[in-house]
């Protein structure tokens, strides 16, 4: 079903099904196209970053792949199946999918720990017991062990998105999608949410990235797509987009960043 | 000018257990206030549109009506119409409890609807179901965000419960007035019921306020 182009040659796992695969998507706000039939796949195991100005479709496409927006044309497929459209089914679906937000979204009434179990416990029905041994492993992971008992308000921000991240993490999803997991940081805590997603890279997991960090996307992308007017731009490994782009549009907009090389 | 507060201290059991049925009464009707109000609003924001029409309805008109008129109506209108005739006290907590209602309904609703979406977004991506994501992430934020609102409703129905003295209830109210009537000593009875209104209701609201300020920052996404 999925079929590989000259394009998608050499890419990590290209010859299995994709874990995301979007085709010719389209989404329109009344007279506004966000999207303008886009076409991009993750495969297993894939960082796949998505670049480009602000409100040029790229965060839209991200949150169209657990259908927090319902596209209104071409299709998008998960794990080889067309996104289901009955709402029992899309919540299945979610609970493979991770997802980080730019404004972090933690529980305020939770303490760190529970903001962790809150989505095993409840989604999964797995026990307590179970879910606190998950959640003690994931702030390790992420560094925040001591937090376990506070609550999000006494968290910085660097450490509010880390927590954000086990959140996701502690349902096991198949893929992580994030949507510009560092624009709302600090400058000095944005390396320490940066460290614990190339660690998550590193792994193995498979991820959807929406940001504006270019050195991040350079370093740790398998894949780049560049978005502009809600179409793709150009896509391809990181080595041609930051390097050798091919297309003028693609070096306006890494100049403008000042973005060189 | 001599003062005499000896009806007030010869009568102090007669006023007292009237503060304890003002206490009571006001009691009863938070909550169920909290508790219809809550419902109200549910219905208002997520039931189906004529439901939320009849609710909306609702609500305009309690606001639109002073309490006294709603109460001397269920008092005096209501048997005539149904045939049903409530006792005093019972129909002084009705008349409340529809009053208060709709204010509480609108404080919910108001609460609800300044949790900010991104956090049902964030239960939605977990997985959660609508219902899930209201009772265990919308609700909970809103009730804390509620709690100013909440301390001057309930300090607002204690006060309200007064009125009740107009169909008899032999709350504090009704009970001053009749110990100044028969001691001819108006002056010194409802100064004191005013400074035990005081005295009750400012612990209260500032109990309230010291609760938020320790608890707000659970609230605050």
């Amino acid at each position: 079903m999925s079929n590989v182009t000259e394009a998608d040659f050499g890419r990590k796992n290209a010859s299995s099904t994709p874990v995301v695969e979007y085709r010719d998507v389209r989404k329109q706000y009344g007279n506004f196209t966000a999207l303008d039939g886009v076409s991009a796949r993750v495969n297993r195991g894939e960082v796949l970053c998505l670049i480009g100005p602000s409100g040029s479709g790229k965060s839209t496409l991200l949150r169209t792949t657990n259908a927090l927006e319902v596209i209104d044309g071409g299709q998008l497929y998960f794990d080889g199946h067309p996104l289901p459209s009955s709402k029992a089914e899309i919540r299945k679906v979610r609970q493979r999918m991770g997802m980080v937000f730019q404004s972090f979204e933690l529980f305020p009434h939770k303490t760190v720990l529970e903001n962790i179990t809150i989505g095993p416990l409840t989604v999964l029905g797995i026990s307590e017991a179970e879910a606190n041994a998950r959640a003690r492993v994931l702030l390790e992971k992420v560094g925040l062990t001591d937090k376990a008992d506070r609550y999000p308000a006494n968290l910085s921000g660097g450490q509010q998105q880390r927590v954000a991240i086990a959140r996701a993490l502690a349902m096991e999803p198949e893929v992580m999608l994030f949507d510009e997991p560092t624009s709302a940081l600090d400058p000095e805590t944005i390396g320490e949410v940066l460290n614990v997603m190339k660690r998550l890279a590193d792994e193995g997991m498979t991820m959807v990235v929406v940001t504006h960090e270019m050195s991040f996307a350079r370093r740790v992308a398998d894949w780049v797509v560049v978005f502009d007017h809600g179409k793709i731009v150009e896509q391809g490994p990181p080595a041609q987009i930051f390097d050798a782009p091919r297309e003028d549009r693609t070096r306006n907009f890494l100049s403008h960043l000042g973005w060189n090389g | 000018m001599d003062f005499d507060f000896s009806p007030v201290t010869d009568n102090w059991r007669y006023l007292a257990t009237g503060l304890g049925i003002t206490l009571l009464l006001s009691i009863l009707t938070v909550v169920c206030s909290l508790i219809a109000g809550t419902l109200i609003a549910l219905g208002r924001m997520y039931g189906p549109t004529w439901l939320q029409k009849i609710l909306t309805f609702y609500i305009d008109s309690q606001r639109a009506i002073p309490v006294l008129v709603v109460l001397v109506w269920i008092y005096f209108a209501l048997p005539v119409l149904t045939g049903v005739n409530f006792p005093p006290f019972w129909a002084a907590l009705l008349a409340l409890t529809l009053h208060i209602s709709a204010y509480v309904a609108e404080i919910v609703r108001a609460g609800i609807s300044s949790v900010r979406n991104g956090q049902t977004q964030a239960g939605l991506v977990l997985g959660m179901s609508p219902r899930q994501v209201l009772t265990k992430i919308i609700l909970p934020q809103a009730i804390i965000r509620m709690l100013p609102s909440i301390g001057s409703i309930i300090s607002i129905t204690i006060k309200d419960t007064a009125i009740a003295a107009v169909i008899a209830v032999p709350e504090l109210m009704k009970r001053a007035e009749t110990v100044s009537g028969q001691t001819f000593r108006p002056m010194e009875v409802f100064t004191t019921i005013m400074v035990v209104y005081f005295l009750v209701l400012f612990p209260t609201t500032r109990l309230i306020d010291r609760l938020y300020d320790r608890v707000s920052y659970r609230g605050r996404s």
